[in-house]
């Protein structure tokens, strides 16, 4: 993917990330957590533009559920409440086993795709989400026997060693997610994101995902360079600063509206299953 | 094996906040936590009051002391910078 993708109008897939692992209704109240509250929001993100839709499932008090059943629910709605959006279940967490982790992978129907981290993150002093190679390598193998397309994860540039070294295992083309933020997260900044896609895989694809106050400029040059876009409130609960954002469809509405005015299509759903490979 | 935090309580009110369901609330930072650190308070996994939360060690200070919190609910796994919120992507 490169800045001729933008001249020549490659069409731009939108994912929403909804609810995330982190944090819930204390750091947004808009930020939904129940099945119903995320299967609302998914419809809303899949009318304003989404194309992909990331998930993680919550127990009634918002605490964080790994399980195959809990994932169900969530699916079970958010497929009930859209016409057709790409699932993409996240097997994300920090701290939890790898087997634990594995259980979003094994909903019926299978996700469309699902997160596939490449390697540690630390999180404040005590606690980091390890990500070994073996994790990497289990979730992966269940993905391709249940014909999942991995969403790859790439948290800092030394996780594009990693994809490299699997790079002839992954289903064509890659699809990949380039993370930028805070602590063990690539530096947020423009220059950090050109590094970055100067050194991806042949033929991969690229979504941008930048944290907090650096969603807006990286889905902005992301765009430019002819790459996709990840934004909602897993990622950025403000809607600019000082200012919680309303729901995951605003911050879609505002991300579509850049793709536009930069003068790329959007893409649709069927369009998106075509880029990413699902 | 790790033992649920002392400090952690189940409330539906609390730090200006209030929620249908009861959530985890840190007793000592007197607010709401985040789901990922509600699994350290529960113990959860191999998660570990005395080893993963900054609150608490903060709290019961190696040298004895016991500070009103200190670090925050947010250090402790990692936000964004300027309150915006990271994630277990
Ligand atoms: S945040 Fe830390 S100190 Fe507070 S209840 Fe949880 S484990 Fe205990």
């Amino acid at each position: 993917m490169t800045y001729d993708d933008y001249l020549d109008g490659k069409p731009v897939v939108v994912t929403a990330a909804l609810t995330g692992g982190i944090h819930g209704k204390e750091a947004n109240p808009n930020l939904p957590e129940t099945p119903e509250e995320i299967a609302e929001a998914a419809a809303a993100c899949e009318a304003a533009g989404a194309s992909v839709l990331h998930l993680h499932a919550r127990e009634a008090n918002g605490e964080r559920a790994f399980s195959t059943e809990r994932f169900q629910t969530v699916t079970d709605a958010v497929r009930a409440a859209t016409d057709d959006v790409i699932v993409q279940h996240s097997t994300g967490g920090t701290g939890a086993p790898t087997e634990l982790r594995a259980e979003p992978l094994r909903t019926d129907p299978a996700p469309d795709m699902a997160s596939l981290d490449m390697g540690p993150m630390n999180r404040g002093q005590h606690l980091t989400s390890e990500n070994t190679r073996a994790t990497v390598a289990a979730l992966h193998e269940e993905m391709r026997e249940r014909g999942i397309k991995p969403e790859v994860e790439v948290f800092n540039d030394g996780h594009l060693n990693e994809v490299l070294a699997v790079a002839d295992d992954l289903a064509a083309p890659p699809s990949i997610t380039l993370i930028l933020g805070p602590g063990t997260l690539s530096v947020p900044s423009p220059r950090s994101l050109l590094h970055l896609v100067d050194h991806l895989p042949e033929g991969a694809e690229f979504t941008t995902l930048g944290f907090g106050r650096h969603q807006l400029p990286l889905t902005t040059l992301s765009v430019l360079l002819g790459g996709h876009v990840r934004v909602g409130l897993e990622d950025n609960v403000y809607y600019r600063r000082g200012e919680l954002a309303e729901s995951n469809a605003q911050l879609v509405e505002r991300a579509v509206r850049i793709v536009e005015e930069f003068g790329r299509p959007l893409a649709t759903t069927d369009e998106a299953r075509e880029i990413l490979g699902v | 094996m790790a033992e649920r935090c002392q400090h952690l309580d189940y409330r539906r009110e609390g730090d200006g906040k209030a929620f249908e369901v009861a959530r985890a609330y840190c007793t000592v930072a007197d607010r709401f936590v985040q789901p990922v650190t509600a699994d350290i308070c529960n113990a959860r996994y191999d998660l570990d009051p005395t080893e993963h939360c900054e609150i608490y060690l903060d709290h019961h200070g190696v040298d004895g002391e016991e500070s009103a919190g200190g670090t925050s609910d947010s250090d402790s796994v990692g936000d964004g910078e300027d309150g915006r919120k990271g994630s277990d992507p």
